[in-house]
């Protein structure tokens, strides 16, 4: 069923990019008036081919990877824009793990605009935060963790929002209908823990469901230079804890209801932007399964030297920090860790760029590198590399990940 | 809205007095309320672990499953030194017999009642080891000492190998009904007990355990209440009358200090808690800290005596002058006491809780009602007016002059004491937590040293199935495991049902030595254990050692004095052993416990251990969140992020050179130390706060910063000095507490505070001159402006700065100004448009790349703003959706500017420090696109010529050279017509004086019926041969825009 799900997007995503949809269509006097002031349709289709060079340590997974993807967007406005219909689904078909391949709506969503006043219906991915590495405050959205490890796929979040924006910033109510679970690879996937997580069998406690409500309360403004957002979480936690199952022989996940307050904040001086992340929590289950009010922080420091020896090229250097005062007991891996980053960005046509990151756990030793990098092949296509290898000395949960450090090429092409 | 100013503030204040007065002591009594379930204190010892700490539940389910442990040691030092005497045995009986009648009591165990078991005839014998101690024979005494000394189960427990030491050991059952009243009840009657017999015996007892710990708890707690609160009220009316000379001034700072204590008790009640050996000390922390503010603004009062009699002109002018520095002291303090929230240990978190309410309420009473009570009280006015503070006097001018040399030395002090952090330990004991003075102290060193450990660590040992502690297998285990920590040295001694077991075998042996092992089937265990338990005497059945289901037994560890970490390195080395020694006690535990990967033990002093460990931990977050917050209440309040940076360092040097210099001077920390950090950061805040302020309204008058140091020792010095000193003998009174949690808790308080003192005095003024004098010198600092897109508004501003046929100025720099001056006007006014632009880069090749995007632009008409700008790209397809807001700032501040990257739908505040990079690798950089100011060059006006590219127009050529060293130009050649100021051309000379490109724009059109705009830009490197065109079409001026669409949460609405 799922293959054939993806397939028809993609064909869908294809067909989209047939001129059907013009740019502004006001002015042609044909249309009725109900008809959209502006229409746009874009996307990207992806080829995706991963190579893992060491043996899997557990029986079934593959040695390769290759996926397609698409994702289309659909926009609509109405009202000179203050009224405006988004739709982004995006689907995967991955041909070495059926778990990754899927079919998600990324976006579908009415947005509203009234003077100050802001008012969103429906599903839609939202940002809060500053840091690089480790995303500690963001919590709106459910990460996809089978799409990328690097947690900046998000699944599209059902929400109902109203925002105001006054002169200090801007107050935000969220109220979620629906929640959704993190998708994790499945048997045949690298990249997966041992036991492996059964993502079909999630519980949610107390005695809730995906429905269960949950709410978010957000300020967010600047005054100077210093960027500040508050937060308030109440509501099923999108960081899942884990219990064993023995009849399965399985991991599954659980969401508690948590309740959470966070800041975060950036003081941007010169070239340096100095950033900071911190919450505390309520609620959430740690890895021994016990309930505890915790607190985590993130935060450092991203310098840029601007115009690199002479050249037009810029190198960035990121040094971060994460920590959670359940230390070991955290069900983060960023619960003691430090970030060095470095991104060169050589600001050519093409807009090629390089972003290499160490991370390295400060309690066990572990230590995993990542790079990216990417480069633009003309108009509409663009090539990027991402690479990651672990160096891992944890001998808990994580040490499945041990062996599976991987090559992944990626071939976009935009429409 | 007006602003609340100070200034209304205190004259509503002063207005309202009365009013206010009553409403504060309403507000008092409404908090008193629920005080009477705070009192008496909990006499435990387990107020320190969390319900839910993780340890603390093993503990009870440990209890649950056993007998709780709260035992009570009575150790018995015969004057001859033999325990075995005759008479000693007699004693011991009696005493074992008496200490059944104890309240509560549930099981003694002694050297008389001791269970000897031996064959005979018939089988198995099971007795006490000396069956009629009154009238014991001294055979029968020799005979019980060869038994008992070779007795495992009994050396280094229940007698020393000496034998001159002897214990009878008590446990209690304790309901836990009526915690209050239990634990003292047993300890008065074994006082009693113990008393009658020293008095009839040649023979010294002491007494010890579980028992003694925690009466020990609440009675200290009860004696720190009672003992110090007496020199507290001395300590402060002397400071105070001292510092005020005043009695009735003395009498209204009582009056707000103890509706403050009272308010912050009252607090504890409405939180539901009950008070502890910890909390008791609360309302004497509120007092100190309540003294401060109302001493700030009594002494102001007394300034203003001179001026006036108007008891309410000194009330209203102090209240202006202090209430908002007294707000952010005590916010900020109570700040940093509820960060205490963060311990895992509730007496801390509770301490926080009512000592940051307490301060608050202090806050309220000394802006609300100290007012009125001042207006209310007969002060005798004093008519002269103060001398100049000679001494604060000459300390800044010493600081001002030596800098140079003070800096660096405070700078070499402050490391040299860090560094004595390095040499700090975590040690924490329980038992040690009261000092020498306490004769359960003295009675438990003693114990230690003589007889057997008095921590004690239980392993409940699991077998995996009811009945499987009778397994061999599991036997075998059990004893390996058993003999394994008798080998470690921090074991005293272990109790082990095993070493009973091995003798019972041997007893069905016909007492065979060779026997003396354990059985070798399950039956024969059964058996042997069933036999045994049968015979035992009253009271000593085996339910402490085995469980109901008898699916685990206990071992027992006594452990002599350890530090928190060997402890902790015991626990771990015992889990490992089991786990790779003993598969059938850890599979069984798995079981049991899957949460849990070691076998660990339970016994109060393991949680302890725990405890300090993670509560270390735990506050470290704690500090950095109060740290982050205080220090966002400072730079708010004193409108300066870089003031906020630079109190960073008189606020955390103190508690760096107090750790140190404890280091240096104790060496060891306990529990109490976690939190001194978050608690005595918001105290240090303070001080920091009033030099700051006052330093910081004297620099905004223009004074230079070597005088705005003079003046904030003059107007603050004084009362910084007397509220430290106030604060400083508060603390040492609460030092002197033998309870170490609070006596260490209070001395390294005073002295952070001391050393926070100095390092205000003496760091912060230098570091203040010094950061100072730097920015001063250094006018145009790195930071540059800007980048946004503000194309045409900033090209034209160029062209603007360049222009104006109507400069008379004969002086070429002059005439070039004001052609600068007049022609910024004429662009002003057109408020906000759009427009859709396009960026054409050629290579020398002739290779094309274009980059297509749309501008909106509003103008800030206040002349102190930079304009704003959004540009979103909609090609190169992969960056479409890119957005980049820009609020330009005029120089030599940096615009702020946002990113707004579609795939991540994330917004970024990016740095605009860039000034010489090329915009999306185009021959225009930063620099040119950015809002550019008439000031931001200097100029010189060279000639008039027909405008190139419209030679029907005459054109000013005016040179302008940029004020900025960063800009990547040494000058510009520009031309502008005579007409409608529209740049033609700009010539730009590269930082080598050589030419590097030329600006030509092309095709002017006039918009809105007054603004020319170009619809192309060619920017041509003469140097590379690249290009950049820009075109521009769909010019809109009549666009709905306004400032809410550049707001950075919009971006993402905008950038569609």
């Amino acid at each position: 069923m799922r293959p054939i799900v993806c397939a028809a997007a993609l064909a869908a995503a294809f067909l989209g990019s047939a001129p059907a949809f013009g740019q502004d269509t006001a002015d042609s006097g044909a249309d009725p008036a109900w008809w959209p002031e502006y229409t746009e349709f874009f996307g990207e289709f992806a080829l995706e081919a991963t190579l893992f060079p060491e043996t899997p340590q557990f029986p079934g997974q593959a040695n390769h990877a290759g996926s397609v993807a698409g994702e289309a967007t659909l926009l609509a406005e109405w009202l000179d824009g203050d009224l405006a219909v988004e739709v982004t689904p995006f689907a995967r078909f991955d041909f070495a793990d059926q778990e990754r391949s899927n079919f998600d709506v990324r976006t579908a969503k009415v947005d509203y605009a009234f003077g100050d006043w802001a008012l969103r219906l429906g599903a839609d991915r939202i940002f809060w935060g500053r840091a690089e590495a480790f995303h500690l405050v963001d919590i709106v959205n459910q990460t996809d963790a089978a799409e990328d490890l690097d947690d900046e796929d998000r699944l599209g979040q059902p929400m109902i929002r109203l925002a105001r924006l006054t002169d200090i910033g801007e107050f935000s109510a969220i109220y979620f209908p629906y929640n959704r679970t993190r998708r994790f690879p499945g048997a045949d996937g690298r990249l997966r823990t041992e036991p492996r997580v059964d993502d079909d069998a999630p519980i949610f406690e107390p005695s809730a469901n995906r429905f269960a409500p949950s709410f978010a309360l957000r300020y967010s403004g600047f005054v100077g230079p210093v960027d500040l957002g508050i937060s308030m979480f109440h509501g099923l936690a999108r960081d899942p804890s884990f219990t064993f199952d023995p009849t399965t022989g399985r991991l599954r996940p659980v969401y508690s209801r948590i309740t959470q307050g966070a800041v975060d904040f950036q003081y941007t001086s010169g070239a340096t932007l100095w950033k900071f992340e911190g919450l505390v929590r309520a609620g959430e289950r740690d890895v021994t399964f016990d309930k505890s009010f915790f607190g985590a922080a993130t935060g450092g420091l991203e310098h840029t030297l601007f115009g690199l020896f002479g050249s037009n090229a810029d190198l960035g250097l990121i040094l971060e920090y994460a920590v959670d005062s359940r230390f070991d007991d955290a069900n983060t891996i960023f619960q003691n860790d430090l970030i060095l980053g470095t991104r060169l960005a050589l600001n050519d046509v093409d807009d090629t760029s390089v972003l290499l990151t160490g991370t390295g756990d400060l309690e066990d030793g572990s230590l995993a590198f990542r790079a990216e990098a990417e480069r633009r092949l003309g108009e509409r296509v663009k090539l990027s590399l991402e690479a990651q290898i672990f160096d891992l000395r944890s001998t808990g949960i994580a040490a499945s990940l041990a062996d599976d450090s991987f090559v992944r090429l990626k071939l976009g092409v935009f429409f | 809205m007006r602003p609340v100013t100070a200034e209304a503030f205190a004259a509503t204040v002063t207005r309202l007095r009365y009013l206010l007065l009553a409403l504060c002591i309403a507000l008092v009594g409404v908090a008193m309320v629920p005080i009477g379930n705070i009192w008496p204190p909990d006499p435990s010892a387990r107020i320190f672990f969390a319900p839910e700490n993780p340890e603390r539940q093993a503990l009870d389910e440990y209890e649950a499953a056993y007998a709780k442990d709260d035992n009570l040691a009575i150790v018995l030092v015969p004057d001859d030194g033999d325990v075995f005497s005759p008479e000693h045995l007699a004693l011991i009986g009696e005493i074992t017999e008496r200490a059944w009648r104890l309240p509560l009591v549930r099981r003694v165990d002694s050297l008389t009642n001791f269970q000897h078991t031996f064959a005979d005839a018939d089988g198995l014998v099971v007795r006490d080891l000396v069956e009629d101690p009154a009238t014991v024979t001294p055979e029968e005494a020799a005979e019980a000492k060869a038994i008992a000394l070779n007795r495992l189960e009994v050396v280094d427990r229940l007698v020393s190998p000496a034998a001159d030491v002897s214990q009878v050991s008590v446990l209690f059952r304790l309901p836990g009904l009526k915690p209050t009243e239990e634990v003292p009840s047993i300890v008065s009657a074994a006082r009693e007990l113990v008393a009658d017999v020293e008095a009839n015996h040649p023979v010294d007892i002491r007494l010890t355990g579980a028992i003694m710990i925690n009466n020990q708890f609440a009675s200290s707690g009860r004696e720190d209440s009672a003992n110090l609160l007496g020199p507290m009220f001395v300590v402060i009316l002397v400071i105070v009358g001292a510092a005020l000379r005043s009695v009735f001034a003395t009498v209204a700072v009582l009056i707000v200090i103890s509706l403050s204590a009272m308010a912050g008790l009252g607090a504890a009640g409405w939180f539901g808690f009950r008070l502890n050996s910890v909390t008791v000390l609360a309302p004497l922390y509120i007092m100190t800290l309540a003294v401060a503010s109302a001493v700030h603004v009594l002494a102001a009062c007394r300034a203003r005596m001179p001026e006036t009699g108007d008891r309410r002109v000194w009330v209203e002018k102090a209240l202006a002058e202090h209430a908002p520095a007294i707000a952010i002291a005590c916010v900020t303090t109570a700040i940093g006491f509820y960060s205490l929230n963060f311990s895992i240990s509730p007496p801390f978190r509770q301490l926080g809780n009512i000592v940051g309410t307490g301060v608050l309420a202090a806050m309220v009473l000394t802006l609300f009602a100290l007012p009125c009570l001042i207006t209310l009280l007969p002060m005798r006015r004093q008519s002269s007016a103060e001398a100049e503070p000679r001494l604060m006097r000459a300390i800044a001018e010493f600081v001002i002059a030596r800098r140079r040399a003070v800096l660096p030395a405070m700078l070499l002090v402050v490391a040299g004491c860090a560094a004595g952090i390095a040499t700090i330990k975590l040690e924490d004991d329980f038992l040690r937590y009261f000092d020498e003075r306490y004769a359960f102290r003295q009675d438990t060193d003693f114990t230690e040293e003589r007889l057997t450990g008095v921590n004690q660590l239980n392993y409940a040992l699991p077998a995996g199935a009811p009945q499987g502690i009778n397994d061999p297998a599991y036997l075998t285990e059990h004893a390996a495991f058993v003999s394994w920590l008798r080998e470690q040295p921090e074991v005293r001694h272990v109790y082990s049902l095993t070493d009973t077991i091995r003798r019972l075998t041997m007893n069905m042996n016909d007492d065979d030595p060779s026997f003396y092992r354990l059985p070798e089937t399950e039956e024969a265990a059964a058996q042997y254990l069933f036999l045994y338990e049968l015979s035992l005497g009253y009271g000593q059945d085996l339910t402490d050692q085995i469980n109901v289901e008898r699916s685990a037994m206990r071992a027992t560890a006594a452990i002599n004095r350890a530090t928190t970490a060997e402890m902790r390195a015991l626990t771990l080395r015992a889990g490992d052993w089991i786990a790779e020694n003993a598969p059938m006690m850890q599979a069984a535990w798995t079981e049991e416990h899957p949460e849990r990967a070691q076998v660990t033990p339970t016994g109060v002093v393991h949680v302890f251990n725990l405890i300090s460990y993670r509560d270390v931990r735990a506050m470290l977050s704690g500090t950095a969140i109060a740290l982050v917050l205080i220090s966002g209440i400072i730079m708010l309040s004193l409108r300066s992020v870089r003031v906020g940076l630079v109190s960073l360092v008189p606020n955390l040097v103190p508690a760096a050179m107090a750790f140190g210099l404890w280091g240096y001077l104790v060496g060891n920390v306990t529990l109490a130390i976690a939190v001194v950090l978050a608690a005595t950061l918001g105290i240090v805040v303070d001080d920091t706060v009033h030099f700051l302020s006052k330093y910081h309204a004297a620099r905004r008058k223009g004074a230079s910063p070597e005088d705005a140091v003079r003046h904030a020792f003059l107007r603050v010095g004084n009362a910084l000095l007397i509220t430290t000193i106030g604060l400083v003998a508060g603390f040492a009174v609460l030092a002197t507490s033998g309870f170490a949690v609070n006596g260490d808790m209070a001395k390294l308080t005073a002295i952070t505070i001391t050393v926070a003192l100095i390092a205000d005095f003496l760091l912060l003024p230098c570091l203040l001159i010094w950061l100072d004098k730097r920015k001063d010198a250094m006018p145009l600092r790195t930071a540059t402006t800007s980048t946004a897109m503000m194309v045409t508004g900033g090209l034209l501003a160029i062209a603007a700065c360049m222009a104006d046929t109507r400069a008379r100025a004969e002086d070429p720099a002059a005439k070039g100004l004001a052609i600068a001056e007049a022609s910024d006007k004429r662009d002003l006014g057109w408020s906000a448009y759009t427009v859709e632009g396009e960026m054409i880069l050629r290579d020398a090749g002739g290779g094309e790349n274009r980059r297509v995007f749309e501008n909106l632009l509003m103008e800030r008409e206040a002349r102190s703003e930079g304009d704003l700008s959004v540009i979103v790209f909609s090609r190169p397809r992969d960056i479409r959706g890119t957005g980049l807001l820009t609020h330009a700032n005029i120089e030599p501040t940096d615009d702020d500017q946002w990113l707004y990257l579609p795939a991540l739908k994330r917004v970024k505040r990016i740095s605009s420090s860039n000034r010489t990079g090329k915009f999306v690798s185009s021959e225009f950089s930063y620099e040119d696109l950015g809002s550019q100011e008439v000031d931001d060059y200097t100029y010189k006006w060279l000639r008039n010529e027909p405008c190139p590219g419209a030679e029907t127009l005459t054109c000013h050529v005016v040179e302008s050279y940029p004020v900025n060293k960063n800009s990547g130009y040494a000058r510009r050649i520009g031309w502008v017509d005579n007409a409608e100021y529209r740049q033609w051309r700009v010539e730009f000379y590269n930082r080598g004086d050589a030419l590097e490109k030329v600006l030509t724009s092309h095709g002017y059109q006039e918009y809105a019926g007054n603004y020319w705009r170009a619809d192309r830009l060619t920017m041509e490197n003469v140097q590379t041969g690249k290009s950049t065109d820009l075109l521009f079409t769909n010019y809109d001026f009549s666009a709905g825009l306004d400032d809410g669409d550049f707001d950075p949460n919009r971006l993402a609405r905008m950038a569609r």
